[in-house]
């Protein structure tokens, strides 16, 4: 449409990005909600039950978890260096931080499907039990979140590539770093309410 | 301009609308404190009293709140309307605040809130509160019956509740067996006793209350639960000691017995018709299988070649079909309750068989 | 290409106007055609919703009555109150008022993200087919509370159900996130929080609920739509599930709901008593700062909706004492409004009419609210019809109230021309009288014994049933008697200037309808917009507008 031709001026971009980062950090106030939605349904089914896990329920691995854990806390680190990266001009450092970013959120999602196939063989699935419904469903909203961040990072670099941003416009990455980091604090939780407590 | 203070508006027409006020209210109140629910809604047992109390007291405070609130809104609409003498540009006083005004109208409601609060909580353990009952019993709601069991009593009592005046009664309640795939969650109301309690499959939750008023009440279902819900109703028989000992062995006698028989050859087609529209045409139609409602279409029962079978896998004969009306089924069909749940005899169950066998053409 | 011109750095929207008709009226970035669509297409959703209430009455006008089966009536109350909540009352309110009124009223050329504003509405019309539609597959049955394990057993309808509430409560969270920045970050030069106009503080308030609270029932759904499709156990209790779950999250949301549903309601009333009673509202700053406190409070409330569940009594205190405490900024509320009226220059205008006859019914509604929030009391209303009764004095008494309000108020703002003044008298007397007529003897039935849901009752309220079901067919006519206006209007409506009221707020410093850009010039705005008698308090706001003369 028309109106992308507009070109703006320095102070109608920072309003603008104002604007957006504001409206951004709402969106994920409100994801953050539909998180908790689902770990609040956990919990109380947890509570409920008479023993936890379910009886012939193979809960998951801890340590596979937390190897996962310690990918994606990486990305976490890895993200944060490439937005430094970018901040202070060193562009070919930011591309390869952003590199490593992206591989290892990639990794993450390969961990998670190794472990999502062991419970399947062992016949913990979603429709089994309440574990099952928690487990999945909450893993797996916070692993589509993932997959979507890989691809709003996998974005945002070919955008950087192109030109797109600039030292003093740059919201999309600001956007895919607050994204990632969301996305991280949350498997904080996860990790802790579904591997750690037993 | 004109000035406006206080005083101007604070004058001897206002104070004299705010005394016709307090008279209404007063009024109000007075018919709050003398109003017979009594004579509509009879208080059966040892709490509906203090709701009722709790309610009068809610209902006073609600009158004068109601009467000023729209007593002023007449008045000032009525004193302060605009005249035609008035200048188009005329503008009302300028006053925007009063704090110590904004203050009391904070406080006083707070106050009555907290007062409610505590009222409220004095009240309510005795609903949840244990205390020493005499008979602890089960209610399980089903759809749409209400299943009692008392301890002593092999078989179950269904919509009707009997109950010895003036001893406290523990009633656990829950809905049909949490395993059951239709279960759903139904309500346990008894108008008269002011409880209420909501039958939620794979919960079992203890009620306490004392019946202290001899007669029969009624028992209502106020959670949705389905085609039956607007009819889910039983009755509560608030009896004497003695009485209650009669009906108590007559039940345990009937278990012992096994009921009586059913003599399927001797029902009465016509009078099982009046039955079925009353009772099974709730979950069933009189037409072919395919017309469900709840369950299958009844019309063919006993020759459709394509379902030449019962839901318990028998052959479709009279003596199978007044089992299944005597003793229930549940299955992949859902539940078809028993008799003591449909609430029909042996002789109905004749009569229903009777009757089916004539929509077989 | 046009160019905008900006008088001040802040609060110009950058995409040019539009010139194709599908730009202009359909595909619009334009916040007042969004109302408008919003307004027509929440009428008709009005319209479907209270003709299955008029059904409905049809049936409950004698005992064993036949008019609908069991099935159909289940039905129609499910998707009667699922509508009104969801494509109705909410919609309505932030969508259409939010969206006409919010922008002009703090002097901005649009929200700030009018591209999202367009998706959002987008997104409602397929929701309302989809819900509608339902009917087609078995509508959901179980009321717009649609309490697991029996929504689980329910036909596909059920699913559709899920799939239109779903889009509905992401196009109410992307609206409420929009609004909230917009109201932080695009307020003309000048306006200060307590400078606002009341309605864009419930506005905000509104919005914060709908992106926090909305979230939360956009999981719910999704979880019951899993559940339904793929056998996943959540709420299905012969699994292990729970549905208590259920109804605590589902309240979660719907409690916050309910102030969705009214705060706006509250601000359109704090906007119209001050025109018509010509000074200053009384407590600006109490009735927006318990705005707030409503806000934050209504998500500690949720769980007296589940007095009978079976809570444990230690979870129930906590509830009834929070209720009871959102009553006192109710309270303040109501009491602000009254003595706004003390001492003013009171102009009968419909606007008021209506503003007055919510604040009868609502007050009653807030009342029996507080009935229902003490529990030993409560156990003996719930899931009856005094649960009806109250809660459609509340959104009936409040919120439609309130919207007839806003309606007759910004009419002529939205359209140019007025409203004829007899008529909507004669709607207000009809409307208030046979609301009362149909709601208040609810009350009487419910605590005598009879439940809600049902398609038939016991005879003994026969009698009374057959007088609200008279009453309710009069109320919906008297709807008729608005369309009449409304369509009169276009034609023969009186053009209303920019300013017919004599309000103060920055939306009638300009010419009605608003032009594209609303404003030529942002304003700068030197005080809060309530001070009668004093001069208007903005800067670069065209003279011919500055004095404020009100024609009625």
């Amino acid at each position: 449409m028309a109106s992308h031709a507009v070109t703006l001026n320095d102070a109608q971009y920072e309003e603008q990005r104002d604007h957006r980062l504001l409206g951004f950090l709402f969106f994920l106030i409100s994801d953050c909600i539909i998180f908790s939605s689902f770990i609040f349904t956990y919990l109380y089914l947890r509570s409920a039950a008479p023993v936890w896990p379910p009886p012939g329920v193979t809960p998951a691995d801890l340590y596979m978890a937390g190897v996962n854990s310690i990918v994606l806390f990486g990305s976490g680190a890895t993200m944060h260096f490439a937005m430094e990266s970018f901040k202070h001009d060193k562009h070919l450092r930011f591309y390869w931080w952003m590199m490593a970013t992206i591989l290892l959120g990639s990794m993450f999602l390969g961990g998670q499907a190794i472990e999502y196939t062991n419970l399947i063989h062992e016949n913990t699935l979603w429709t089994t039990s309440i574990y099952g419904s928690s487990f999945f469903s909450l893993t797996g909203l916070h692993g589509f979140h993932v997959f979507i961040g890989v691809c709003f990072l996998v974005v945002v670099l070919n955008q950087t590539l192109s030109g797109t941003y600039t030292k003093t416009r740059y919201f999309g990455l600001t956007a895919a770093s607050l994204y990632w980091h969301f996305v991280d604090v949350i498997w904080v939780a996860l990790f802790s309410i579904l591997y750690v407590w037993r | 301009m004109s000035h406006h203070t206080d005083e101007n508006h604070l004058d001897g027409g206002f104070w004299r609308a705010v005394i016709v006020m307090g008279i209404i209210s007063a009024l109000g109140m007075w018919g709050v404190v003398v109003f017979p629910i009594e004579n509509y809604l009879k208080e059966a047992a040892q709490q509906a009293a203090d709701i009722d109390w709790l309610f009068r007291f809610m209902a006073f405070f609600s009158v004068p709140i109601l009467v000023y609130v729209n007593g002023f809104i007449i008045y000032f609409v009525i004193r302060y309307r605009t005249r035609p003498s008035d200048s188009i540009q005329a503008t009302g006083s300028p006053i925007h605040d009063h704090s110590a005004l904004e203050t009391w109208w904070t406080i006083i409601p707070a106050a009555l809130m907290l007062a409610l609060g505590l009222l409220s909580y004095k009240v309510l353990p005795e609903y949840y509160g244990a205390q020493a009952a005499a008979v602890t019993m089960e209610a399980i709601g089903h759809k749409w019956d209400f299943e009692f069991r008392y301890p002593g009593l092999a078989q179950s009592v269904y919509n009707d509740l009997y109950l010895p005046i003036d001893v406290p009664v523990t009633m656990d309640i829950t809905s049909s067996e949490a395993q059951a795939d239709d279960a759903v969650i139904h309500s346990f109301w008894v108008p008269e006793f002011r409880i209420k309690q909501d039958m939620v499959p794979g919960m079992v939750v203890p009620i306490h209350f004392t019946p202290n008023r001899l007669g029969t009440y009624r028992i209502i279902c106020t959670e949705f639960c389905g085609i039956g819900h607007s009819r889910m109703w039983g009755s509560v028989h608030v009896v004497s000691q003695a009485d209650f000992n009669t009906w108590f062995a007559t039940q345990q006698k009937q278990s012992a017995n096994g009921g009586p028989k059913v003599n399927v050859a001797s029902g009465d087609a016509g009078a099982g018709q009046a039955l079925f529209q009353q009772k099974c045409s709730v979950c069933h139609n009189a037409a072919p299988f395919d017309q469900r409602k709840v369950g299958p279409g009844l019309a063919d029962l006993f020759d459709d070649p394509q379902h030449p079978a019962l839901v318990d896998g028998k052959k479709a004969d009279p003596a199978d079909v007044a089992e299944i009306l005597e003793k229930g089924y549940t299955g992949s069909m859902g539940s078809m309750p028993n008799m003591q749940a449909n609430g029909i005899s042996s002789t109905d169950i004749a009569n229903l068989v009777a009757y089916l066998k004539t929509l077989h053409k | 290409m046009a160019v905008v011109e900006v008088s001040h750095a802040t609060s110009e929207h950058i995409h040019p106007p539009p010139e194709t008709f599908v730009q202009k009226y359909v595909f619009s970035f334009d916040h007042k055609v969004i109302a408008v669509q919003y307004f027509i297409t929440t009428g008709l959703f009005f319209v479907l919703a209270g003709l299955l209430a008029e059904l409905m009455r049809a049936q409950l006008a004698g005992p064993n009555n036949h008019v609908l089966s069991v099935t159909m009536y289940n039905q129609a109350y499910s998707v009667h109150g699922s509508a009104m909540v969801w494509l109705v009352i909410i919609p309505v309110l932030t969508g259409a008022f939010g969206n006409l009124i919010m922008p002009l009223q703090i002097g901005a050329r649009d929200v700030a993200f009018p591209w999202l504003n367009m998706f959002s509405f987008w997104l409602f019309p397929p929701a309302g087919i989809l819900l509608f539609g339902s009917f087609l597959l078995g509508a959901p049955e179980a009321g717009w509370t649609e309490y697991p394990p029996i929504s689980l057993q329910e036909p596909a309808g059920t699913s559709m159900w899920c799939a239109a509430i779903f889009l509905v409560g992401v196009s109410s969270t992307i609206t409420g996130l929009n609004f909230l920045v917009t109201i932080i970050k695009m307020r003309a030069p000048g306006m200060t929080w307590t400078r606002m106009p009341l309605f864009v503080w419930a506005t905000a308030v509104t919005a914060f609920l709908s992106f926090i609270a909305t979230a939360n029932l956009s999981a719910a759904l999704l979880a019951l739509f899993i559940e339904r499709t793929f056998n996943v156990p959540y709420y299905d209790p012969s699994r292990g599930g729970s549905p208590v779950v259920w109804q605590h999250v589902f309240w979660f949301y719907s409690h916050p709901a309910v102030y969705i549903m009214v705060l706006p309601a509250f601000g359109i009333i704090s906007e119209i008593i001050p025109t018509f009673a010509r000074r200053p509202i009384f407590g600006y700053k109490a009735i927006a700062y318990s705005s707030t406190a409503i806000g934050l409070m209504s998500f500690m409330v949720w769980a007296h909706h589940m007095f009978t569940s079976g809570l444990a009594q230690w979870v129930q205190l906590p509830f009834m004492i929070l209720t009871m405490a959102i009553a006192v900024p109710t309270g303040v509320k109501i009491f602000s409004w009254v003595a706004t009226l003390w001492a003013g220059k009171i102009r009968l205008a419909s606007p008021l009419l209506f503003v007055l006859g919510f604040l009868s019914t609502f007050t009653f509604g807030g009342i029996t609210g507080i009935f229902l929030a003490s529990v030993p009391a409560d156990i003996h209303e719930h899931a009856t019809y005094f649960v009806v009764a109250h809660l459609h004095y509340v959104l009936f008494g409040g919120s439609i109230f309130g919207i007839f309000a806003g309606l007759y108020y910004w009419w002529p703002k939205m359209t140019g021309r007025m409203l004829d003044e007899r008529l909507a008298k004669l709607h207000f007397w009809t409307m208030f009288v046979s609301f009362n007529a149909t709601f208040l003897p609810m009350h009487w039935i419910g605590l005598f014994g009879m439940p809600r849901r049902v398609a038939t009752y016991d005879p003994v309220y026969g009698g009374t049933n057959l007088f609200i079901s008279i009453s309710a067919f009069v109320l919906g006519a008297s709807m008729l008697i608005f369309a009449y206006n409304a369509l009169r209007s276009a034609k023969h409506g009186e053009l209303a200037g920019p300013n017919p009221w004599g309000a103060r707020t920055l939306e009638w410093m300009i010419p009605s309808p608003p032009p594209y850009y609303n404003f030529d010039r942002i304003p700068i705005v030197l005080a809060a917009p309530y001070d009668y008698g004093q001069p208007l308090p903005y800067r670069d706001v065209a003279p011919e507008y500055l004095a404020a003369v009100p024609r009625f």
